[in-house]
């Protein structure tokens, strides 16, 4: 399968590469891992003329900690260094957990969070683990920069808030407060290379290991044009003491948020089924991850 | 628009004109004449164009030649050594492994990545390892054997 023609760009310096992207405006797109922009070029479901790259660009494939209260993950980490960075597993885990369910391994080595999350497919892996984690993305342009929370972020299937001379750099996550734990939980009809049929991400924090639920953040993929938070799920579970029989009333309630279609992939009626078990069993794995909670060695 | 790029293939250290759509696949086959990596479904499904980047297995269909400069890539030509294959193709071979063959330049050097980084790897690890490799003979069962038998040939070879 071949590639339409296009300028290949390789800027040494983030300025360089966002001063690329104002002059090229609407026929340029960045490249990073390609896993996902190649193949549409090669389905010609994208034409651009230009492809700017971004291998080049110091520090836009790193994590860094910021002390205690976050980390900073570049837009260019693949999926493959999430899910085996220790930090993002222990503190990030619907994070690390959903790296690791992407694609299989030749992709994870390639395919970056940053693509993951602009590509704004519905069934994307990373957006419901960084929406749970209330991500906070870097959006850059030549001019100048803004925030936004990645629940905010996506608009419709492909859409998202970003401009086409904008890029996104990077993406900072609040450390969750101790006693919390996470799970992401994907559901295809094989185990690899999926595109979700339904995926779930939830992070939990409890008051003490054996509290009450201090708070809760559920969100839901491929169930309707953007990824969703189950925000009625998660009211209902604050202040609760956690039981499986309660995680499946939650699950119940998160059905309600969803709008989810038939397609080749699974009926309307099947998925809703499968939000509803998914969700409580993602909560009944992120209470025994949050109870298991334990400071990181200094 | 040609680009020039310097890469390590298999060793040695190459310096070519490439256009900017070829993809690493291509580049390869076509101007290396290495046609041991295989052509499938070009869409990063199918895992028979694996080859090594760097250390880390990727599907040579979705990188561009010119992502690759710079870069040090493993092949399956680059594997046997003065003439003697590599105990990953040896049990392969011993443990009927290979059927069409198609899938096998893939399956090896998923299955080298994976040995370079766990040199005594579960079988979940292996299946995982290889999760993005299609054996449409479904031969998966003696491949999985196979890369388990490697890995202990690999580890005795590096204890003595």
């Amino acid at each position: 399968m071949l590639l339409p023609k296009f300028d290949y760009h390789e800027p040494a310096t983030l300025e360089d590469a966002l001063r690329l992207l104002s002059e090229m405006g609407g026929n340029a797109r960045i490249v990073a891992g390609g896993t996902d922009l190649l193949v549409r070029m090669k389905l010609k479901v994208e034409k651009p003329s230009h492809l700017i790259s971004l291998r080049k660009i110091p520090r836009i494939n790193v994590i860094i900690q910021r002390e205690n209260h976050g980390v900073s993950i570049g837009a260019a980490v693949t999926a493959g260094e999430l899910s085996t960075n220790e930090l993002i597993m222990e503190r990030f885990t619907p994070i690390g957990l959903a790296a690791a369910r992407l694609g299989a391994p030749g992709i994870r080595n390639r395919a970056t969070i940053g693509g993951n999350l602009v590509n704004a497919r519905p069934a994307a892996d990373l957006s419901p683990a960084c929406m749970v984690l209330n991500a906070s993305l870097k959006l850059k342009r030549s001019k100048n920069e803004r925030e936004v929370p990645v629940n905010d972020f996506f608009r419709g299937p492909g859409e998202t808030l970003i401009e086409p001379n904008e890029m996104l750099v990077s993406i900072f996550v609040e450390t969750p407060p101790p006693w919390s734990g996470g799970a992401y939980i994907k559901l295809g009809s094989r185990k690899t290379l999926e595109i979700s049929m339904v995926n779930v991400a939830v992070l939990l924090t409890l008051q003490s290991q054996n509290g009450p639920i201090v708070d809760a953040k559920i969100a839901l993929g491929a169930v309707a044009p953007t990824p969703v938070r189950a925000f009625a799920a998660e009211e209902f579970l604050i202040g609760r003491q956690p039981s499986a029989k309660l995680f499946s009333e939650a699950g119940a309630i998160g059905v309600g948020m969803c709008e989810p279609i038939t397609d080749h992939r699974g009926t309307m009626e099947y998925r809703c089924l499968m939000i509803e078990t998914l969700t409580s069993r993602a909560l009944n794995q992120a209470y025994q991850d949050a109870m298991t909670w334990k400071p990181l060695p200094v | 628009m040609k680009r020039i790029i310097k890469l390590t293939i298999n060793g040695k250290t190459i310096e070519a004109a490439v256009s900017s759509n070829q993809t690493l696949l291509q580049f390869l086959r076509e101007d290396m004449d290495l046609t041991g990596t295989k052509h499938g479904c070009g869409l990063g499904d199918c895992g028979a164009c694996t080859v090594i980047l760097d250390g880390k297995a990727v599907n040579s269909c979705l990188v561009l030649a010119v992502q690759a400069d710079g870069s040090e890539i493993l092949t399956i030509e680059g594997l046997a050594e003065d003439g003697k294959l590599h105990p990953l193709q040896q049990a392969f071979v011993d443990k009927g492994a290979i059927q069409c063959g198609f899938c096998t330049p893939g399956m090896i050097l998923s299955a080298k990545a994976l040995l370079d980084e766990k040199p005594n790897p579960s079988e979940l690890e292996i299946r995982t390892a290889i999760s993005g490799n299609l054996c449409r003979c479904t031969g998966y069962q003696k491949i999985v054997e196979a890369i388990g038998e490697a890995a202990e040939v690999v580890r005795m070879r590096e204890e003595s």
